[in-house]
């Protein structure tokens, strides 16, 4: 039995690979609605194996001139034939379509939405992308279902995850009932998060501008810059109890952080070009994650230093579409 | 896997096909042990069906047929259930299980009765003729002075039915199995003994009728027990209606299945007296060690002195000599019956062994006590040295007749009932059967209460035959009755009853089969799938919705539609002002179905569920009776 399975495992993969060749072109289109043009049915392996079987039994009923493995035999033939209408009944009518999907990060796992109404009930449903494994759900009633398909994208820049393969086997295995789709929503992908060096960019002109604005400047706690006079209400540990002592009266002594200069990131020209925009879009990941500002530098386009999330989309967004050089 | 392996019990191992399906058997098992991935458990469940199959071909009887359904029902559920992921509910399983082979029957039966038979591919033969290892009261060799005592064994040895008619009159109810020839002057042989379809005898066998317009109908449909050889029980007249029976020369019919197994197999009434009888015989029939029983071969030569004179003295000297011989044979039978009759001999079951010379002579001259093995062998050794053929037939006498509460009636046989017998040669006439025991004194006799009975008293022998039994003995009568009408049905369709069929439904369009085949089954296709859709909303839809539906139709013919974004509730109020007369249930009915659909889930689901289809009815009921 050992010896038979990588033998099982390698001829029907070659098979596969043969009649792909000849296999028609994915379906096109922003819904794709499973019926008798788009829906395609052969014979699974085991469905093949178990006419086999029923032969074999219909063999031994002729033989052996008895009615029990006839009526199996029957039994088993009907049911060949009945499930290749219930096979292609699981996906006839199914209607599909994608929901826009959210950015992902190049390299890894991105959620790609697919909505799949289903009329009366779908059973068994499979898709893969690609030459990938199937993903599943069990049954599907009547409604509106959201499939978690997911993909990991290798480029940044708008991509689409390719042809999606749906298929059923069920409910017996006899058949495999799939249609294939090109589909149709594109999906922004980021650069790859990759550590390593990034280039700050100490612009001047920038520093003037922020520097008359003293935007920068912010209320601090460790060192006093400047003195104003005591109001009621002010902490009294911020009181100038020396200066009140020498009887120069009463004080309140104003504080100012030293901050970090922000800076505007952008690629280290001694990287090559898509691996500084990962380590940029690593460097920049984690500066959001510290709530630190920080700006863009990239060929012929600055973003000023910011905060928050949608500053950082516009950024990652900047980084997966930048040009080639 | 169990229900498998309690399938397969009592195949003969050693057969081809018993080993096939046991092997078969086995590596399902080791299959099933190492099994990871979904395409290796396909493999499993399927080779559970082929086994189930193969073991189908072995074992027919009701209960191995229940079985092997229950094992096909058991690997279309564990396919559905890689396929349908979620499903680990056994019962839902083999409800979805039920519900494909349903959807799937209708073509199946369709293909079983329509489909084109072909009889067996000679060349291979039998596919489980060899071996065997089933047990027997009978054996192939009767060597009556080497058993001292018979044991009485109530172990069921067959049973057969009639169908269109009651058992036969008492003294008819002999059934042979094996025909002994073959005589050294101590045992009695049978030839060909245990090698099926060897020994057709070419002018006496006759073949089975398949085919033809006057298929004949079963008249007997017997059921034996396993036992060690290819020749089964029957009356000794009828033409077999299986392809695998043959009878032969001497009268034995014998199956060319599976040695050790269970055999069904079923006879017609045959319209003239059987070929066998009247199959000259040969040699062999009188063949004889001279010597070996001195005093009994003496007393044949006088029988064969008185004959000839008696007849020379009748006829005078002008008759033929083969009517001399012919009357020679009934005159001897009549002197040997008229010395039986006087010597007093005894039957008892249990007797001192028979020395190793000269046993008969021990048997007829000192011990004067034996069992139907002796006395019939004794017969035919003095029938054969007063130069008569004879032989020893063994098989089976009486049985008890049994109506059971359901299935067919049949006459029961027990491994106790074996029996043996002589035929002798008559000229004329042909081989006749005799019975010494019925000669002697304290035998069974052909009176015997049990074993007499006409159709017309069957329930009052039934009763007494089961008062004569346990209660287990009833049930398993109940249930071998049951058993034998399975068997008529089951066993009974063959490739004749296929033509009968055809010639019924097509009448002059024979040639039509085709087309009403290829028909039948896209029109079953369609039902099959129609079916399955329609169980499935049936079983598998939301109850809750199914019941609202149907009350909401119900109104819908009464003209009450729910308006767009009407809630049940409000739809339940507006419904009462129309129809006051429905408020209270509606009122329930809307409180259960919003208790079931939203509320905590606790025992009385159940109950509450019955409740809401009571209130559902009544509802449409009232609705239905009230005017439009």
């Amino acid at each position: 039995m050992q010896s038979a399975a990588p033998r099982q495992r390698t001829i029907p993969h070659r098979l596969e690979q043969h009649l792909s060749r000849w296999q028609p072109a994915p379906q096109q289109g922003e819904v794709l609605k499973l019926g008798l043009r788009n829906l395609y049915i052969v014979p699974t392996g085991f469905g093949l194996l178990w006419l086999g079987g029923a032969l074999l039994l219909q063999l031994v009923g002729i033989q052996t001139q008895s009615n029990g493995p006839l009526l199996l035999s029957f039994v088993m033939l009907a049911l060949l034939l009945l499930s290749l209408h219930l096979t292609h009944g699981q996906l006839d009518g199914l209607e599909v379509r994608c929901a826009q999907p959210e950015p992902a990060f190049a390299g890894e796992t991105a959620a790609y939405p697919l909505i799949v109404r289903v009329k009366s009930a779908c059973e068994g449903l499979e898709w893969r992308l690609g030459p990938g494994a199937f993903q599943g759900v069990g049954s599907l009633g009547p409604g509106e279902h959201q499939l978690p398909l997911t993909w990991i994208p290798h480029q940044r820049g708008w991509q689409r995850p390719g042809k999606l393969r749906l298929q059923t086997t069920a409910p017996l295995g006899l058949f495999v009932c799939w249609s294939r789709w090109q589909l149709p929503a594109e999906q922004l992908v980021y650069p790859a998060q990759n550590p390593g060096p990034v280039r700050q960019v100490p612009m001047a002109d920038w520093r003037e501008r922020t520097a008359a604005a003293g935007a920068l400047a912010g209320e601090g706690t460790e060192e006093w810059q400047d003195l104003r006079p005591h109001r009621r209400g002010d902490s009294s540990s911020r009181m100038a109890w020396k200066l009140l002592a020498q009887g120069r009266g009463a004080q309140t002594k104003r504080f100012q952080d030293q901050r970090p200069e922000p800076s505007l990131l952008a690629p280290d020209p001694a990287v090559a070009q898509e691996q500084a925009l990962e380590h940029l879009c690593d460097r920049l990941c984690q500066l959001h994650r510290q709530g630190q500002s920080y700006g863009l530098a990239l060929s012929g386009l600055q973003i000023a230093p910011d905060r928050g999330s949608s500053h950082r989309d516009r950024c990652l967004e900047a980084l997966a579409l930048c040009p080639y050089k | 896997m169990a229900l498998l392996t309690a399938a397969a019990w009592g195949v003969a191992p050693f057969s081809l096909l018993g080993g096939l399906s046991l092997s078969l058997l086995l590596l399902t098992a080791l299959k099933l042990r190492e099994a990871k991935q979904r395409r290796e458990h396909r493999l499993v469940y399927l080779l559970q069906l082929v086994t189930a199959g193969l073991l189908g071909a072995q074992q027919a009887a009701l209960g191995s047929s229940l079985l092997q359904g229950l094992a096909v029902l058991v690997a279309l559920a564990g396919l559905l259930q890689l396929e349908l992921g979620g499903i680990t509910n056994l019962g839902t399983l083999l409800r979805r299980s039920g519900q494909l082979v349903l959807a799937a029957l209708p073509m199946a039966l369709v293909l079983f009765l329509l489909f084109p038979r072909l009889g067996p591919f000679s060349n291979l033969g039998g596919l489980g003729q060899f071996g065997a290892a089933a047990t027997t009261g009978l054996s192939t060799t009767l060597e009556p002075g080497t058993i001292a005592t018979l044991t009485q064994d109530r172990s069921p040895a067959a049973r057969v039915a009639f169908p269109g008619g009651g058992p036969p009159p008492a003294s008819q109810r002999l059934w042979r199995v094996l025909v002994h020839g073959q005589f050294d002057g101590q045992s009695w042989r049978s030839l060909n003994a245990g090698t099926a379809g060897s020994g057709m005898a070419g002018s006496g066998g006759s073949d089975p009728i398949i085919g033809g317009p006057q298929t004949p109908v079963a008249t007997q449909v017997w059921l034996s027990e396993p036992n060690n050889f290819a020749e089964v029980p029957w009356s000794g007249a009828g033409l077999p209606l299986d392809r695998q029976l043959k009878v032969d020369g001497q009268g034995q019919l014998r199956y060319q299945g599976a040695v050790g197994a269970r055999k069904l197999y079923s006879l017609a009434a045959a319209p003239a007296a059987p070929a066998w009888r009247r199959q000259a015989p040969t040699a062999q029939d009188l063949q004889m060690t001279a010597g070996t029983n001195p005093r009994l071969e003496s007393l044949a030569a006088s029988w064969r002195r008185q004959a000839a004179s008696d007849t020379k003295a009748a006829a005078g000297t002008k008759t033929a000599g083969g009517r001399k011989n012919g009357a020679n044979g009934a005159k001897a039978v009549a002197l040997a019956e008229a010395w039986f009759r006087q010597q007093g001999f005894r039957y008892s079951l249990n007797n001192p062994l028979l020395p190793q010379n000269a046993p008969l002579d021990a048997l007829l001259f000192e011990r004067r006590q034996g069992f139907c093995g002796h006395y019939a062998s004794a017969l035919s050794a003095l029938m054969r040295a007063a130069g008569v053929p004879a032989r020893v037939v063994s098989g089976y006498r009486g049985g008890t007749w049994v109506v059971p509460l359901g299935g067919s009636a049949f006459l029961d046989l027990r491994q106790s009932d074996a029996h043996a017998w002589s035929e002798v040669w008559i000229e004329g006439e042909g081989w006749r059967s005799l019975d010494p025991t019925l000669w002697v004194l304290g035998g069974p006799t052909l009176g015997d209460p049990s074993a007499q009975s006409a159709p017309a008293t069957a329930p009052a022998t039934s009763a007494a035959a089961a008062d004569r039994a346990g209660p287990l003995d009833w049930i398993a009568r109940q249930w071998w009755g049951l058993d034998l009408a399975w068997g008529q049905w089951w066993l009974g369709f063959d490739q004749s009853s296929q033509e009968l069929l055809l010639q019924r439904l097509l009448g002059p369009y024979r040639d039509w089969a085709g087309a009403l085949l290829v028909g039948a089954v896209a029109l079953t296709l369609a039902l099959g799938v129609a079916a399955y859709g329609w169980l499935r909303r049936r079983c598998e839809g939301d109850r809750l919705q199914q019941e609202l539906n149907q009350l909401l139709r119900s109104c819908a013919r009464r003209g009450l539609v729910p308006q767009p974004g009407e809630t049940v509730s409000q739809f339940g109020r507006r419904l009462r002002q129309a129809r006051p007369l429905l408020g209270p249930e509606l009122e329930d009915f809307v409180g259960l179905l919003q208790q079931l659909r939203y509320g905590r889930p606790g025992d009385s689901q159940r109950q509450l569920m019955a409740r809401l289809r009571r209130c559902g009815q009544s509802l449409r009921q009232q609705l239905r009776r009230s005017p439009s």
